[in-house]
């Protein structure tokens, strides 16, 4: 059998599962921290930057930004009481950020507002369209857990649990970056 | 063996195939391409007629084939052949048995990571097949020309995507494995420099690929769905202004890919300095000279690789405070490389070197790989990598590095654990026919780039450069690479049969038949599922040859 999937290395003190998704998240960094490199190279570069806040609806990424923070709560509520129904509460509002963030995209296109009109909305559509993926992503994580959680039994569903509580606060602090960027800007 | 086995030693046997069938294929590509150059009037014998009306008229190569080959041809000899053998078959299969592991930490995100890697190939060469060929704007992709390409280059950037996060979730699986599975008693100064190598490529792989995936998103859109995140206002193309939103930049790419691509640069070779320094030690009997001050040079550049990708970008003026900047960092980070370097030479002092056939390989890669960093410098320095840029001297230099510097260290470790995997030692005088033929015919391919270089000649030009005064003179070497290149084909048919015949038909090798003295050989060959019978101790260091007042001429790692 693989050591330390469940219990602790002593000498570094973290579990397999741990110390992966810390690099993964590590690597995420990158990734996004690539797309607001370019965010901020073409907005300094640009003669004008249209204001978000009076192109997108703020109305809604208000809201949705709750919902996000909501899910993410309810993930770290399953992760400290150890039960699973949180985690599925979590992924009903992180669906519901999804349904909402398309609503976004379907009147934004019905007013014309498509990614190859200029920079902005092309970043608009980039920046919160890998966002969407990784709360989709989640919600996938979500619900492979609650599935698997029988079969794995309690050890095992504690160590993925405190795995997805990282990685949900990460996808938050994402949002409010992108959604300072785009929608406050 | 199964084909869809989470065990380590099958997925790195997987990969060792897959990137080896990828690497004759990115070989026989470039092989079309040099006899072109070297006879671009006349049919390529044999196969000119078979490529086809699209790419090919009266058997001579059309440009837009020409393109093709050379792009495709970078692509898969980074992406797909050397990275993957040197990290996907070598990290795979050794990493556990080097530190006493049973297994990788991971052994399902393992196998996720083989298939999306041959899935990610197998898209890329897929545009070979389709109307208009397959990716044609270099391995770097520069736009704004790749942002028109055709079709060929969605499927690249498709391609690439699948393989970044392959790359990811092995490089992700290595660190942790080398971090949490090390046997009892290996601590971090006992463990072989192969695993410190591999372990500072897995961070550079984790932490670099990322901006390119993004990189990669971002011309996606500009060719789906008609952004403009790579294309300035006001861009003329064939006369006409084009009907895009604009205030893109196509030096942000530049900037993106080449923060990728100077890391993968030591992606490609800090493996191969693992292998030979492991086959160094154990052919010359000797514990690796300055140990530690090349465990801290890998560790220093593999940090440094991240600070110097625009010593890749002086042509694009981008003033010479940041040419400053990236001069700098650029002639700092060629001091743990030569210290590494340096290191193995001096292993060599005083040493009863063990002429086998790895043995030979790792040698000859000092010099090679000498010639390759060496002849880096002036094109670290904006005022001499100007007029070298875009000339053969450019390829001639990267491929002394990757070609003879890291091919051979793969080779050296392919004789060298072959018995490990098989149980069986591979032929020793077809491995001298290989090692001297590849030794020849690359040196001969690739010395005469130099020259080529500084008399001006530049590269990927259709006709190689002919219509320009400057060529004459240089028809005599464009027909001796075309020959060296076919020679070195032919050579590499020993190395095939070699494999082939061995697999089954060479006689039992001795357990430990290098007498080597690191984890791997504490176990039966080829190791049984999970490696060891019970989980080895480590008692001493990596390298106990000759150690003065011992009773053995070597000490295994697990030996009290």
């Amino acid at each position: 059998m693989i050591p330390y999937t469940i219990e602790r290395r002593p000498d570094t003190g973290v579990t397999n599962v741990t110390m992966g998704v810390w690099l993964f998240l590590a690597s995420e960094v990158m990734l996004f921290g690539a797309l607001f490199s370019a965010y901020t190279l073409l907005r300094v570069s640009a003669p004008q930057w249209p204001h978000g806040r009076e192109l997108l609806a703020l109305g809604i990424g208000m809201f949705n930004t709750l919902i996000l923070l909501g899910a993410t709560t309810a993930v770290w509520r399953a992760r400290q009481s150890q039960r699973l129904g949180p985690l599925a509460i979590a992924s009903v509002l992180a669906f519901v950020f999804l349904a909402l963030k398309s609503v976004e995209y379907t009147g934004e296109l019905a007013r014309g507002l498509r990614p190859a009109v200029s920079t902005f909305l092309a970043m608009y559509y980039t920046l919160t369209g890998f966002h969407a993926a990784h709360v989709a992503g989640g919600i996938i994580a979500n619900l492979w857990i609650i599935a698997g959680a029988k079969r794995t039994g309690a050890a095992m569903t504690a160590g993925r649990l405190h795995a997805v509580s990282l990685y949900w606060t990460f996808v938050d602090v994402i949002w409010m970056i992108v959604f300072v960027l785009l929608y406050l800007s | 063996m199964r084909m869809f086995s989470t065990d380590h030693k099958v997925i790195g046997l997987q990969y060792a195939f897959t990137s080896l069938a990828f690497l004759l294929l990115g070989f026989l590509l470039i092989l079309l391409l040099r006899w072109h150059l070297a006879w671009p009037a006349a049919p390529i014998p044999v196969v000119g007629g078979l490529l086809g009306d699209r790419n090919t008229a009266n058997g001579i190569l059309l440009p837009e084939f020409y393109t093709q080959l050379g792009a495709m041809h970078g692509t898969i000899m980074v992406f797909l052949a050397v990275v993957p053998l040197a990290v996907g078959a070598f990290g795979n299969y050794l990493i556990p048995l080097m530190i006493g592991a049973p297994d990788m930490a991971f052994p399902r995100l393992n196998m996720l990571s083989y298939w999306l890697y041959l899935a990610g190939g197998l898209v890329m060469i897929a545009g070979f097949f389709l109307p208009a060929g397959a990716a044609s704007s270099g391995w770097t992709s520069y736009p704004p020309l790749a942002d028109f390409a055709s079709a060929g280059q969605t499927i690249w950037l498709a391609g690439m995507f699948l393989l970044i996060t392959s790359s990811l979730v092995g490089s992700i699986n290595s660190i942790v494995t080398i971090v949490q599975l090390r046997a009892p008693g290996l601590t971090w100064m006992r463990l072989p420099f192969f695993i410190w190598a591999q372990l500072v490529t897995a961070f550079l792989l984790l932490l670099a690929f990322p901006p390119l995936q993004a990189a990669a998103v971002l011309q996606l859109m500009d060719r789906l769905a008609g952004t403009s995140f790579f294309l300035p206002t006001g861009l003329v193309v064939s006369g006409q202004v084009l009907p895009v939103s604009g205030g893109g930049s196509p030096v942000l790419w530049q900037h993106l890919f080449w923060f990728l691509a100077h890391p993968e640069v030591y992606v490609l070779i800090l493996p191969g300095l693992g292998i030979v320094a492991e086959v160094i030690a154990n052919t010359t009997r000797r514990p690796l000279w300055g140990y530690k001050a090349m465990v801290g040079s890998a560790l220093f550049m593999g940090l440094m690789s991240f600070l110097v990708w625009a010593h890749h970008m002086f042509l694009t003026g981008m003033g010479p405070t940041m040419s400053a900047f990236f001069q700098v960092t650029t002639m700092i980070i060629s001091v743990p490389s030569v210290v590494i370097v340096s290191s193995l030479l001096l292993s060599l002092y005083g040493g009863s070197i063990r002429f086998t056939v790895p043995g030979l390989f790792a040698l000859a890669f000092l010099p090679m790989f000498g010639i390759g960093g060496l002849t880096g410098l002036p094109l670290g320095l904006a005022a001499s990598d100007i007029p070298l840029h875009d000339t053969y001297y450019v390829i001639g230099h990267f491929h002394y590095v990757v070609a003879p510097g890291t091919l051979f260290a793969l080779f050296a470790g392919i004789y060298y654990w072959f018995p490990k995997v098989t149980g069986r030692s591979l032929n020793t005088v077809l491995g001298h026919v290989h090692f001297w033929g590849s030794l020849i015919g690359m040196n001969g391919i690739f010395m005469p780039m130099f020259l080529q270089g500084l008399a001006g000649l530049n590269r990927r030009l259709y006709d190689g450069g002919r219509t320009y005064q400057h060529f004459a003179g240089f028809e005599g070497s464009f027909r001796g690479q075309a020959w060296a290149a076919v020679f070195l084909g032919v050579v590499q048919i020993a190395f095939i049969v070699n494999l082939v015949w061995s697999l089954r038909r060479a006689r039992q090798s001795a357990a430990n038949p290098w007498e080597a003295t690191t984890l791997e050989w504490a176990t039966t060959s080829p190791p049984p599922h999970d490696n060891f019978a019970a989980p080895p101790v480590v008692c001493r260091g990596p390298y106990d040859y000759n150690v003065p007042g011992a009773a053995a001429e070597f000490l295994p790692q697990n030996q009290p």
